[in-house]
């Protein structure tokens, strides 16, 4: 293949978007699979077989077949998109091969879509504007008229799609990330064009400086000032860098951005490149992400080969060489020391700023390191001006954010809002609120390790970087991780404590000594050894680890305790005072009880049960033998009619007694524990 | 070794060799000995013999060309040398040929019954040791090994990478290929340690022929990894970080595999499997069973252990 001047951008856009358009000479119907790392685990390569096999035996050549990255909804894999000629494309979710030739047979041979399989018809909505001077495509083709199929609910009609806008994600599900001609047909590479012919360094840095646009990785710094920073240090070497170590628990936007749309991380390190003067660049990617990996690869590859990386980038003169390096395994290398010290082959340990990387960096040159997620917002940008980004989003947060929406949530996937819409949108209308029917919310945790955890009544806090950071978590890198009441806080702030005494580099004391004694007391309020005095030594330990700690990993591990000791005061206290962990999580503070009242005995309870430790009879209310029972929870699990109640451990009186005054707000337990 | 180890004295004095006998000989230690280095070697030529006991001052054959002998013809013998000069620098010498120890002459029974039972104890730990290295470190994975290490040398920071590629090839990093990997890219041995220490990445225990990764991120948590990892931890008879014996399977805890989609998840391999109950995941893990024995994925909840 040759390489590119930026005039072939516009006619392989052209060519590629005629190859693929649907017409009646042409290919008449397009069906792609969705298939990121969820769609591959949910059994997409199955539908994907069973749809070659019927292609090949019905013999038709008019249809086009490809695959895409994540679609988003990880709940409803393996997807397909199927469009057929002058009808809008219908979304098929939760299929497995079958499905695959039913719809195959309904939807493609005889032209009628199969209602009871799809999920939705339309395109998602995006913003982008489209660059021949239409006006933005903000819902299907169907709104034409063509409408015989009121069955399948519109996207505008899903609040899972509706609330959506796309920029980041504008690629998701509608390229082959394999493909670089289905990038380029996206206007892939022209904002690099323009960025290379048309725009000096200082341009693209008031360009991004007037967006707004804030890193996405965490600590949201301004990433116009970061570019600036780095562009003024005079220096022969630089590095520009993208932080693709994802490493908080819950969070998987940038490895479904790297798997979906590679080239849109390597345009906006080419144009972040230029702003800089940096020639040479490094993608940072977890060793856990091997389908990243070979999609980055492949696209480096594809466009060095195209002449957009290496020498002379479109004929401008300007270079960019990106290599992939492989991390392996540290979560404080998501911090920018760190990172550069890992990516020089050291321990990835911090180190005091100033310096700042920007100007000593990687190998002591000035160095620009940005998330994946920024990356991939630069491109547009670039292209559509900073007051179209500003369209969405509130004045110190512009823009949309990704977020990996999980946990107890029905919807679980990949969303793209506008910053400044309110927490409960997200959760109630795009997640579709609580999964298990009788379960209540009780708190989302943002942030990660480094996050907090808030409760329904703060739902209403709107998503921008100030608001979030004031009850006590942070955006961070997106996960957003649902929790149910069947969960314990307590537990939930141990878990973390965990994770980052564990990923503690060691290198300062406060840290890796001040968040061993923070698990130690957690540990031992989960284990019914909390004293009265456990909560007010967390909050003051929790400070000082705060203040004293050398890097972000530090200053940031005591936010779960803090939140969840904020919001959450009466679960340490049930535990310490009451030895009493409602949610029946903690095992040495828990008695499981059968409430005969409710008790249908229908012997699920009984059946599922590990230990044996439940008897009971048809017709006859069901009970567990205290001393067989382990606490495992199956029972409290399986019970169709919350039958199964949770106890203080120790608990001998009168249990109607106690849950009665529970619900009544009295304090019944005084005494017991 | 199965009857205790067999010694060899070698000494030109016999008084020395006598009185080194009755003092193993009372611990239980099956003892001879030689007077002087060529009486030495006809006996070592029969083989047998576990540890060697030599002066380094004999007439004719010397310590030194009996310990260049013995390191050529017969490695696996351990060495321990007696000598009445212990200056620097003959024991340099032949610490440098690869003895294990030496014995002050003259000598105290404890001093003597000490540098013995370190030495057995040694050789003991060296001889499995040397076996594994065998079996874990063939030739051909070391030709490999240094043309990986030769592509970057000169590359600055390739120490990661160059890690990577050897845990690849061998499956592991256990020390002598780490020091492979030091000289090669001309790194202290502690620098090369410090940065397998640190990353989860790397290991110095060998893994099973599949790896097990159990996510134990937030939504995997929330969703009840614990159950399935206590399942399978059960299953297999190890915890985390371990192998079974049979070296079938190995099981890690890594922190958030990004597939929070699909929680709680594990890894098997590069296979990733979504929603896991501790029953799905007992039939993945014999599904891999049964295609290593060449049949069919095993059925749904086939386990002997899992009872209904």
């Amino acid at each position: 293949m040759s390489r590119l001047s930026a005039g072939d951008l516009t006619r392989i856009k052209q060519e590629q978007k005629a190859r693929q358009a649907l017409k009646k000479d042409g290919y008449t119907t397009k069906v792609t699979v969705h298939m990121g790392t969820c769609g591959v685990a949910a059994g997409a390569n199955a539908v994907m077989t069973a749809l070659a096999e019927e292609i090949a035996t019905s013999g038709r050549k008019d249809i086009f077949v490809t695959t895409s990255g994540c679609a988003g909804l990880c709940a409803r894999e393996p997807l397909a998109t199927i469009e057929v000629l002058d009808q809008p494309p219908v979304r098929y979710c939760d299929l497995n091969d079958q499905k695959m030739r039913d719809i195959f047979h309904g939807h493609i041979m005889a032209g009628i879509p199969v209602d009871k399989l799809a999920l939705v018809r339309g395109s998602e909505t995006t913003d982008l504007p489209s660059p021949e001077g239409q006006p933005p495509v903000t819902d299907s083709p169907s709104a034409a008229g063509t409408d015989e199929k009121p069955l399948i609910p519109t996207m505008q009609e899903i609040p899972f799609f509706r609330h959506q806008v796309l920029r980041v994600l504008r690629n998701k599900g509608v390229i082959d990330p394999e493909s670089i001609d289905d990038y380029i047909a996206r206007d892939g590479y022209q904002a690099a064009a323009k960025a290379l012919t048309q725009m000096k360094p200082e341009d693209i840095v008031k360009v991004v400086k007037d967006s707004g646009l804030r890193g996405r990785g965490g600590a949201g710094f301004p990433t116009g000032m970061k570019w600036e920073f780095a562009s003024k240090v005079p220096s022969d070497v630089k590095y520009m860098l993208c932080n693709g170590d994802e490493g908080d628990p819950g969070a998987f936007m940038d490895r479904s951005v790297m798997e979906a749309d590679p080239h849109s991380v390597i345009e906006g390190m080419i144009i972040g490149a230029k702003a800089i003067g940096a020639h040479h660049g490094y993608i940072y990617v977890r060793a856990e992400y091997p389908l990243a990996v070979k999609r980055l690869q492949l696209a480096i590859d594809l466009a060095t080969e195209r002449g957009l990386l290496g020498k002379d980038i479109l004929g401008t003169g300007f270079d960019f060489e990106l290599s992939i390096y492989l991390g392996a395994g540290a979560f404080v290398c998501g911090e920018e020391t760190a990172l550069m010290r890992s990516l020089e082959g050291k321990r990835g340990m911090p180190r005091p700023r100033p310096p700042f990387p920007a100007h000593k960096g990687l190998w002591d040159k000035p160095s620009v390191l940005n998330n994946v997620e920024t990356l991939a917002q630069i491109a547009p940008i670039i292209l559509h001006g900073a007051p179209w980004y500003r369209t969405l989003g509130t004045e110190k947060s512009s823009g949309t954010k990704v977020f990996a929406l999980t946990g107890a949530i029905s919807n679980v996937g990949l969303v793209e809002i506008p910053m400044g819409i309110p927490l409960r949108r997200v959760i109630y209308d795009i997640g579709g609120g609580i999964k298990k029917k009788g379960r209540k919310f009780k708190a989302v945790q943002l942030g990660g390790p480094s996050g907090g955890c808030i409760p329904e009544a703060y739902l209403d806090t709107l998503v921008t970087y100030e608001d979030i950071v004031a009850t006590g978590a942070i955006i961070g890198s997106g996960g957003m991780v649902v929790m149910d009441d069947t969960n314990c806080m307590v537990s939930t702030a141990r878990f973390f404590l965990d994770f980052t005494t564990d990923e503690s580099c060691g290198k300062c004391p406060p840290c890796r000594v001040g968040t061993k004694i923070l698990l130690d007391i957690l540990t031992g309020i989960t284990e019914g050894k909390g004293t009265e005095s456990d909560m007010e030594t967390l909050e003051d330990l929790s400070r000082d680890i705060i203040a004293t700690s050398l890097c972000g990993l530090g200053q940031t591990a005591p936010n779960p305790v803090l939140t969840t000791l904020r919001y959450f005061r009466h679960e340490y206290e049930d535990h310490i005072k009451h030895k009493w962990c409602k949610a029946g999580v903690c095992r040495n503070l828990t008695k499981f009880w059968i409430d005969e009242k409710l008790c249908k005995a229908c012997g699920a309870c009984l059946r599922a049960c590990p230990a044996k430790a439940i008897v009971g009879e048809k017709k006859v209310p069901h009970k567990i033998i205290q001393e067989l029972c382990v606490q495992c929870r199956t029972c409290y699990d399986t019970c169709k009619f919350n039958s199964i109640r949770i106890l203080p451990a120790k608990f001998e009186g009168d249990p109607y007694e106690l849950l009665g005054a529970e619900a009544a707000g009295v304090d019944a337990t005084k005494g017991d524990a | 070794m199965a009857e205790g180890p067999r010694i060899l004295i070698v000494d030109d004095e016999l008084v020395v060799i006598k009185s080194a006998e009755r003092v193993l000989k009372a611990e239980g230690y099956s003892v001879e000995g030689a007077v002087g280095g060529r009486e030495a070697i006809l006996k070592l030529e029969k083989g047998g013999y576990d540890l060697v006991f030599t002066d380094l001052k004999m007439p004719e054959v010397d310590g030194l060309t009996l310990i260049k002998w013995l390191k050529k013809t017969n490695p696996a013998v351990g060495i321990v040398i007696i000598t009445g000069y212990p200056s620097q620098d003959t024991i340099k010498d032949a610490l440098e040929l690869g003895i294990i120890d030496y014995v002050p002459k003259p000598f105290t029974p404890s001093v003597l019954l000490d540098v013995t039972e370190r030495a057995v104890e040694w050789i003991k730990g060296r001889k499995s040791k040397e076996e594994q290295t065998v079996e874990e470190f063939p030739p051909a994975m070391a030709v490999e090994l240094d043309r990986v290490i030769a592509k970057y040398r000169d590359t600055p920071g390739s120490l990661i990478p160059v890690l990577q590629r050897a845990q690849e090839i061998v499956g592991y990093l256990p020390p002598v290929v780490q020091k492979r990997v030091a000289k090669g890219l001309n790194l202290s041995e502690a620098e090369v340690h410090g940065v397998v220490s640190f990353y989860s990445f790397f290991t110095m225990k060998p893994r099973g022929d599949h790896n097990i990764r159990i996510c134990l991120g937030t939504a995997c948590y929330v969703k009840g990894i614990e159950g399935v990892l206590e399942k399978v931890k059960e299953n297999l008879k190890i915890g985390i970080g371990e192998t079974t014996e049979n070296r079938n399977f190995s099981l890690e805890g890594v922190r958030c595999l990004g597939a929070c989609g699909l929680a709680p998840v594990m890894m098997v391999d590069q296979e990733t499997y979504g929603a896991l109950t501790p029953a799905k995941a007992i039939d993945v893990i014999n599904s891999y069973y049964a295609a290593a024995a060449g049949r069919e994925p095993a059925l749904a909840g086939a386990s002997p252990e899992e009872e209904e």
